[in-house]
């Protein structure tokens, strides 16, 4: 007889959390750096299109969820193994949830079909506790959760990796901040921080596919995707090329759209059609776009005095 | 959480804080100079500098002529801007807006208010391009 575990919907029950820290931040930089915009920016249409995308979110969850459950329902019967419920086993699940939420999130910056449900998360041109909650609401169809078979078929409970999932997104919301600079040295090396996810959301060209961290930052540093914040270039919020709608039915599918139009092109072959869904976020099969390489390449050869520095190794 | 608990929290809260922003004053739009044309372009497009910048009069559009011979248009979106070629585009004016259609899911439509003679100035900004 297996484990019956249930677990409370984190996500959900953090949203009084979230509105209240809005609130708090909305206040401190009202009242303390309002003129200078050194702690964060808000924009009420900004603000408003990103809770508008989080209840999205939340809305998708609700309807296309039972997806995700079945799939990793089925994989719970199909493996013989139970790790239960213990303490450690749920430590360990968080751990190897966030490596899975690692993957997931390279994957989302590296595979257009992936990054057509994320880039939504990118959208905003600010960088504040609301735009932790521009969520997609299309994550379903990127089949990603495939990525969490192997913590089931090790035994791990889909209750408990929902659960560290969910744990793992209400960690992220508090980072989405400039109000808080930089943390304690030893905190800032091994977990995600305000400023290393600063430099994910950077546009800039050292900051481009950076950081891609849930909880652990070390994953970054690990798999050679870590680059610090340098005060020298302040991150630059936003997409490579910003949107030009609040729209947040044309913020959630506009990818998905463009996808679909760059596929059904007249006159490509088959490969040129798998690439514009498949290949990273910038391909065309002309050569007239640029992925993140290209703009990195052109950067350096606008600022050779770059090369080398953090964000321009290789 | 119950939705009948939830629901409601997350329209209060939506509402509650967008009517905060919009009184404390944070829904006022960018305001556009030439330089600021500029670097809103190049930010997105650095390797087509603009030669000639044609601003509206409420400061929230810009056209430019580009080194390419192409035409961009920058726009303020809330605190910020974007930027677009505007090749492919359809222009319909009226009396008192001129109205930018691209087939771009992401930027399909800029309304842009001009006088007839900001019209007559962008036109032949658009005819100096093609």
């Amino acid at each position: 007889m297996k484990t019956e575990l249930s677990y409370p919907d984190v996500t959900t029950y953090a949203v009084p959390f979230f509105i209240a820290l809005i609130l708090l931040e909305l206040g401190y930089i009202l009242l303390k750096h309002r003129r200078s915009g050194a702690a964060g920016r808000y924009e009420t249409r900004d603000a408003l299109t990103s809770l508008i995308m989080g209840a999205g979110s939340v809305i998708s969850g609700i309807l296309l969820g039972f997806i995700t459950f079945g799939f990793l329902t089925f994989l719970w019967f199909l493996t013989p193994l139970d790790l239960g419920a213990s303490l450690g086993v749920i430590i360990l699940c968080f751990v190897l949830d966030d490596l899975r939420y690692y993957w997931v999130h390279r994957f989302g910056h590296r595979v257009r079909w992936v990054w057509a449900s994320h880039v939504n998360h990118h959208s905003s041109q600010h960088y504040n506790l609301t735009t932790a909650l521009r969520q997609t609401w299309t994550g379903t169809f990127t089949f990603m959760m495939i990525v969490r078979a192997p913590l089931i078929l090790l035994g791990f409970h889909p209750a408990l990796v929902l659960f560290c999932g969910g744990m793992n997104l209400v960690y992220q919301f508090w980072i989405h901040t400039e109000a808080i600079t930089r943390l304690p040295r030893w905190f800032e090396s091994v977990m995600n921080t305000p400023s290393h996810h600063r430099v994910h959301h950077g546009r800039n060209a050292r900051y481009l596919d950076a950081n891609y961290a849930g909880v652990f930052i070390v994953w970054d540093k690990l798999f050679g995707t870590f680059v610090p914040e340098l005060d020298e270039d302040k991150p630059d919020y936003g997409l490579v090329q910003n949107l030009g709608t609040f729209n947040p039915l044309r913020v959630a599918f506009h990818e998905w759209v463009g996808i679909f139009k760059d596929a059904t092109q007249r006159g490509l072959t088959w490969r040129e059609r798998f690439l514009y869904c498949f290949a990273p976020p910038g391909y065309s099969h002309d050569g007239s776009r640029d992925t993140s390489a290209a703009i990195k390449a052109k950067h350096l050869a606008r600022h050779p005095e770059d090369a080398g520095t953090a964000g321009f190794e290789s | 959480m119950p939705l009948e608990i939830l629901g409601p929290m997350v329209v209060l809260g939506i509402g509650g804080i967008a009517l905060l922003m919009h009184f404390v004053g944070l829904s006022k739009p960018f305001q556009l100079t030439g330089e600021h044309s500029r670097t809103a372009w190049v930010r997105e497009v650095p390797d087509d500098v603009p030669t000639q910048i044609l601003i509206a009069n409420n400061q929230e559009n810009a056209l430019l002529k580009l080194a390419s011979g192409k035409l961009g248009l920058v726009h303020v979106m809330g605190a910020d801007t974007t930027a677009r070629y505007l090749t492919g585009a359809t222009w319909h004016s009226s009396n008192s807006a001129l109205t930018i259609h691209l087939p771009d899911f992401g930027a399909p439509k800029f309304t842009i208010p001009l006088s007839p003679q900001e019209q007559a100035n962008w036109t032949a900004l658009k005819d100096a391009a093609s």
